[in-house]
């Protein structure tokens, strides 16, 4: 049917007018953020789960957001800014809570739109991260993205390779 | 003149009996007689288990021989019936009601689809027929979930496709961009966006106005009321969007915006299904061999369609959480994969194991031995436990956020087997019959219950 032959006597031509809707599937672009402090609080004693309570109690209290909160098998392992490195440093030492840092890292954000509809997509964003090589510190995801921490090279080339990847 | 379109959707609970059709019927009447110009959407009549669900004609093939794959064109057909049959009937009862109304199959209502049977996106939609049927006083009523696909647009007809999850809400939200409407209206059976399932909070009280990301997130986590495929639409297009109760007079929620965010600090506490959660011990594999396990896990993960919640990815293991109802696909395609590395002397098998051996891969360990040195990768299982969710904004990177959930839940003595967390939230795996008392401690713990 012609648009132009429709009759249009109480609607006005624009409302009959052809839209684009959905965004489009898969990854759609990747960002990186940078300047994060990777922290392994570890060897807690028992009972391990008032422990980490503690342990977390004392990097709030020093005014410390984290993000990508771990269970691991003798602690916790969390991200943070990288300005507040020291200030962990010392909070967790004036606690006596044994602690690695590793400095230097990064998020890469993969987006896609929805990433939940499209099964097994979560697994399959994980497997190019492996199979770039890139060794993963931890991942978490959205509704429409994956986050994936790494070392900061490692992210950065894993955010080129997806943008050649996008590009095509 | 001023065309003040409504386009109301109405899921499968409010066209499953003649008494819900009849209440739906009553409110697109009311809204008529309001001087709007109604357009009405339909879900499938009924959910699992009834006889026009989805589920029921997908059974129809499966009981023919459940072995062999229904082709997803010939699905599409068959599941798209639901909608023609519910369209149908609304129309007819909207007559009966003295109403005129037509039935629209999604290609009659100008739904352009991309052609992906099963999962199609909408391309476009030429909305002439529904203006002219409005133009002739009558309610126009399209089938949601459906449109049609044509790779040559100059040949009459096209390939019928359904548009997967969500696809009724999104019907209805491209339908409503496309005729510019006044608003969408999503009817349901609860009152809107709510704080936390009322099962769990009895006293959950409703979201009046929610933003598209918190939506968005609300579904990634476990709770879907309104599909994000429908909220992107109507935020790209600057329609109103609300969902609503067909069987109250609740106002329900708006979904807005970004930049009308009410300004709250945490949205709702969502909880997923039955979950069994996977963590893959690598510590005893050649740190070389480390990456092609990895890959191997998660590309059977992906080629099976795998849902996987809380990831728990580190250089030293790697684990996930998979839906219990695809647990046994999971069991099936990595319990005694065998992956081999190296040739020669150098030869090494690997072996997965999900927990306890089973005397196949017992068998299997065997008879791999005399190929070179067998090492297995065990994954410990942690069966009936549940994922629950705080869904919120920046406030979730707010310092002692989490300690502020994991102290409610240990005061309440739930034992909690991991985290993890994004920008918009963060969630908790905790045994299954805890679900309930942890969305319960964590909406308190958070003052939900005074939410708005």
């Amino acid at each position: 049917m012609n648009q132009q032959s429709v009759s249009t006597s109480s609607f006005s031509q624009s409302q009959i007018s052809e839209t684009a809707f959905e965004k489009r599937r898969g990854i759609s672009h990747v960002e990186l953020r940078t300047g994060l402090t990777q922290v392994h609080v570890l060897n807690l004693a028992e009972p391990l789960a008032k422990k980490r309570l503690e342990a977390l109690k004392a990097v709030a209290n020093a005014g410390i957001s984290l993000d990508f909160l771990k269970l691991t098998p003798t602690g916790v392992s969390f991200l943070i800014p990288a300005d507040k490195t020291e200030l962990i440093s010392t909070t967790l030492k004036q606690a006596d809570i044994t602690n690695q840092l590793d400095t230097g890292r990064s998020i890469v954000l993969i987006y896609a739109v929805n990433i939940r509809d499209e099964e097994g997509m979560i697994a399959g964003i994980l497997q190019r991260v492996i199979n770039a090589g890139i060794s993963i510190d931890h991942a978490s995801d959205m509704h429409d993205r994956i986050l994936i921490v790494a070392e900061a090279s490692q992210a950065e080339r894993f955010k080129n390779l997806i943008e050649e990847d996008i590009r095509g | 003149m001023a065309n003040k379109v409504v386009v109301m959707k109405f899921g499968g609970t409010s066209v499953a009996t003649p008494e819900a059709r009849m209440t739906s019927a009553m409110r697109v009447i009311s809204a008529k007689e309001k001087g709007l110009q109604p357009v009405v959407v339909v879900s499938a009549i009924g959910r699992k288990g009834m006889p026009y669900a989805t589920d029921t004609f997908i059974n129809l093939l499966k009981e023919i021989d459940p072995n062999v794959e229904p082709d997803a064109r010939e699905l599409d057909l068959l599941i798209a019936c639901g909608e023609i049959l519910s369209s149908v009937i609304f129309a007819h009862t909207l007559k009966t009601l003295g109403h005129s109304a037509q039935a629209f199959r999604g290609g009659q209502a100008g739904i352009r689809t991309d052609g992906v049977y099963g999962n199609a996106r909408i391309v476009s939609i030429n909305p002439t027929a529904l203006f002219r049927c409005l133009e002739k006083g009558a309610i126009p009523v399209v089938c949601g979930f459906q449109g049609t696909y044509s790779e040559d647009r100059s040949l009459p007809g096209g390939e019928l496709t359904t548009l997967g999850r969500g696809g009724s809400d999104t019907t209805a939200s491209a339908v409503g961009a496309a005729m510019q409407a006044d608003a969408v209206e999503i009817f349901t059976d609860v009152d809107g966006v709510k704080t936390a399932d009322p099962d769990a909070v009895k006293e959950a009280p409703t979201l009046r106005q929610v933003t598209y990301d918190e939506v968005a997130e609300i579904a990634h986590l476990g709770a879907k009321v309104v599909h994000p495929r429908a909220a992107e639409i109507a935020m790209n297009y600057d329609i109103p969007l609300w969902v609503k109760n067909t069987f109250s007079d609740d106002i329900g929620t708006e979904i807005v915006s970004r930049d009308k965010f009410p300004g709250r600090r945490v949205t709702g506490v969502t909880h997923t299904g039955k979950l069994v959660f996977l963590q893959f011990d690598l510590s005893g594999a050649d740190q070389a061999h480390r990456a092609k396990l990895e890959s191997s896990i998660y590309g059977t993960m992906e080629r099976y369609g795998v849902q996987l919640f809380m990831l728990n990815v580190s250089p030293e293991s790697t684990g996930f959480a998979v839906p219990r109802a695809q647990y046994p696909i999971v069991q099936d395609v990595l319990d005694g994969l065998v992956i081999p590395v190296g040739d020669g002397n150098d030869r090494l098998v690997y072996v997965f194991q999900l927990g306890s051996p089973t005397p196949e891969v017992e068998t299997q360990v065997e008879l791999l031995k005399s190929l070179g040195e067998v090492r297995r990768v065990g994954a410990v299982l942690t069966e009936g436990c549940t994922m629950v969710s705080v869904v919120g904004h920046e406030y979730m990177q707010q310092p002692g956020v989490f300690l502020r959930a994991l102290e409610a839940l240990e005061s309440g003595q739930i034992s909690v087997l991991q985290t993890s967390d994004s920008d918009f939230s963060l969630s908790v795996l905790v045994p299954e019959s805890e679900a309930m008392r942890t969305v319960k401690l964590l909406h308190g713990c958070f003052g939900l219950a005074e939410v708005v």
